[in-house]
């Protein structure tokens, strides 16, 4: 099954994601995310690790904290994370151990993560989202 | 949607009456010509402009301007205006890069003095100018310190040495949104702001020096000191990273305030509250003090720009000078007043990717400009050419005193980075006569001028339908990218 595809949007860069299940969708989102900031996820070395609590309103809004986050880490610190271990997801809460590392270069930055058109759908294959990024 | 959906009202503007989905409040307006209005059928910003007259408080028509394109909630180029007190105010319609805008200055030295020495102003420019992501500011600021500054916009720059009082006349309310609270702003977006003031950031944002190619309106230009061949100098960019979050925390929190309030909405980007809510209050207060955060980073990159001209010209030309046009947002909300129907209304206009264009005779321009209108300042695309208009009585009767803001883009960037390689892109811009200096490879073929329309055709719209008047054409002669 793909995890994650990018999707044209005129102004900006798009990706939608799946997933077996929300975790599964979280997951391959960060992944997603982290390939539009790097040439190759396998160049980003795993030497740092960190943990992240993560609310939201209902799932869409956890998708969005999540995501925001990570650009967060990728802004202030240069960190771009290719693992991802997610643990107690609900729709309104994760937890999450990342492992990752310092890139030289960003090759995108990820200004803002946006709500726009989101929606996480139920598939037949399981759930799918389009997430809007401001670039 | 269909071109049929649309009802000619001028040859340069187009409407979707009322009628056309059930919970639009007013009809939307779209000024283009009919290639444009071809044009933008092809993506979902017309659908978005048609969102934005769903919103509670909306007046006369939801506007969207000839450069329009897909954005997220509010397309690119829309100006809507709610009335107040009850009328909302939405952070995606103000959008991520809060008081993104534009900046011109001016030299009085014509092109021929300048040519020998452009491809190294070009490169002091690059080195000066902070840019790109993760890239530290000059000015080493304490929390409290950025606090102050957010809350007094360009005064600060002034009393810190980065300003002349000319500067502050010349720029859109002087520089400092009044109102503007620290304490609405979280902590998250202070430490992204802390590094980021006099920084030019990554996309499309750049810093350019152009050549005045053309007038069209001697008077208006000779009262801004416009003369053909003259050297000019043109910023955009916003708030960086303190804007961006400053949206990211009221994008979410107006989630929850949109139920409270019993709003429903089309698209969950354009969730928002009523300004007379303390929601709304809150956000607006926010908003301000990222409004002034970017006036200030325009004005501590105006310092830059003003430091490295002389660093390469002093000495060499008959004057280095660079003193200031004008100064406008494009992303912003404002309370003005504006006649509707013949009634004086107060409202908060949203202008999403679009300009003010006030008319002749505003309280609110400097004494020089008062009777030609308000400079309006539209950068086209890269290497393509850029517009100073003013604004006019039309804007004003039309428009709630707005117009169009750049090109547009037409291209995705996606499309754009398969369709054209950074490094062929610079070798014909240099081919061209264009100096260029860029951060990121990928980052420049994604701004590629084939990737955005005609700016001539965008202004030709605004001035046809009278929303803003041409003053001068200008062309680049050298370009730094993010």
């Amino acid at each position: 099954m793909k995890k994650y595809e990018t999707v044209d949007h005129t102004a900006d860069w798009a990706l939608r994601v799946y997933g077996t299940d929300l975790g599964d969708l979280l997951t391959n989102a960060a992944l997603g995310m982290s390939s539009l900031m790097v040439e190759h996820l396998d160049d980003i070395p795993s030497q740092l690790t960190r943990h992240c609590e993560i609310e939201g309103h209902d799932a869409e809004s956890l998708l969005v904290a999540w995501l925001s986050e990570l650009a967060y880490f990728a802004e202030m610190e240069q960190l771009v994370y290719s693992r991802f271990a997610l643990s107690q997801v609900s729709s309104q809460h994760l937890s999450a151990q990342l492992s990752g590392g310092r890139v030289t270069e960003l090759q995108k930055h990820i200004k803002a993560v946006t709500y726009h058109d989101l929606e996480i759908a139920e598939t037949a294959e399981g759930l799918q989202a389009t997430v809007v990024f401001d670039v | 949607m269909h071109k049929n959906d649309f009802r000619e009202i001028t040859p340069n503007c187009y409407e979707i009456p009322k009628s056309f989905r059930p919970d639009m409040r007013v009809p939307a307006r779209f000024y283009a010509d009919r290639k444009l209005l071809e044009g933008a059928l092809g993506d979902k910003s017309l659908e978005q402009l048609v969102n934005t007259a769903t919103l509670p408080g909306v007046v006369k028509y939801a506007l969207a301007m000839p450069d329009i394109h897909q954005g997220y909630g509010f397309p690119i180029g829309g100006v809507i205006a709610t009335e107040l007190p009850d009328g909302v105010i939405s952070p995606g319609g103000v959008g991520y890069d809060i008081n993104c805008g534009v900046r011109l200055l001016a030299t009085h030295l014509d092109r021929d003095e300048v040519e020998p020495y452009l491809s190294e102003l070009a490169s002091a420019l690059q080195a000066n100018c902070p840019s790109g992501v993760g890239q530290g500011g000059s000015v080493p600021l304490k929390r409290q310190e950025l606090e102050r500054l957010v809350e007094q916009g360009s005064k600060w720059a002034l009393k810190n040495g980065y300003a002349t009082p000319m500067d502050l006349e010349r720029t859109e309310e002087n520089g400092c949104l009044e109102g503007a609270d620290a304490s609405k702003v979280s902590d998250r977006a202070f430490k992204r702001g802390l590094s980021q003031i006099g920084t030019l950031g990554a996309g499309n944002h750049f810093i350019e020096v152009d050549v005045v190619d053309q007038l069209f309106d001697e008077t208006a230009a000779n009262r801004m000191g416009l003369f053909p061949g003259q050297i000019v100098v043109q910023i955009h960019c916003g708030s960086r990273g303190f804007g961006h979050q400053i949206c990211t925390d009221y994008v979410r929190d107006f989630q929850q305030a949109v139920h409270k309030y019993g709003i429903h909405l089309p698209d969950r980007e354009l969730v928002c509250a009523p300004l007379s809510s303390p929601e709304g209050q809150d956000y607006l207060a926010a908003m301000k003090a990222a409004a002034n955060y970017a006036f200030v980073n325009r004005q501590v990159l105006t310092f830059h720009i003003r430091r490295a001209f002389e660093m390469v010209l002093a000495g060499k030309v008959s004057s280095h000078h660079l003193y200031q046009i004008y100064d406008i947002a494009h992303n912003m909300a404002k309370i003005e007043k504006h006649q509707v129907d013949g009634r004086e209304l107060e409202l908060c206009v949203h202008r999403k990717g679009a300009t003010r264009a006030f008319g002749p005779g505003s309280e609110v321009l400097p004494g020089a400009f008062r009777d030609i209108g308000q400079p309006v300042l539209v950068p086209g695309s890269m290497g393509t050419a850029s517009w100073v208009l003013v604004g006019t009585e039309g804007s004003m009767a039309q428009s709630f005193g707005s117009t169009c803001h750049g090109a547009g883009r037409t291209m995705s960037r996606r499309a754009a980075k398969k369709a054209v390689r950074g490094s062929d892109l610079i070798r014909k811009l240099e081919a061209s006569g264009i100096h260029v200096r860029a951060g990121s490879m990928p980052g420049l073929a994604e701004e590629a001028p084939s990737a955005y329309k005609d700016v001539d055709r965008v202004i030709k719209v605004v001035h046809g339908a009278g929303i803003a008047r041409k003053v001068a054409r200008i062309v680049p002669v050298a370009v730094v990218k993010g």
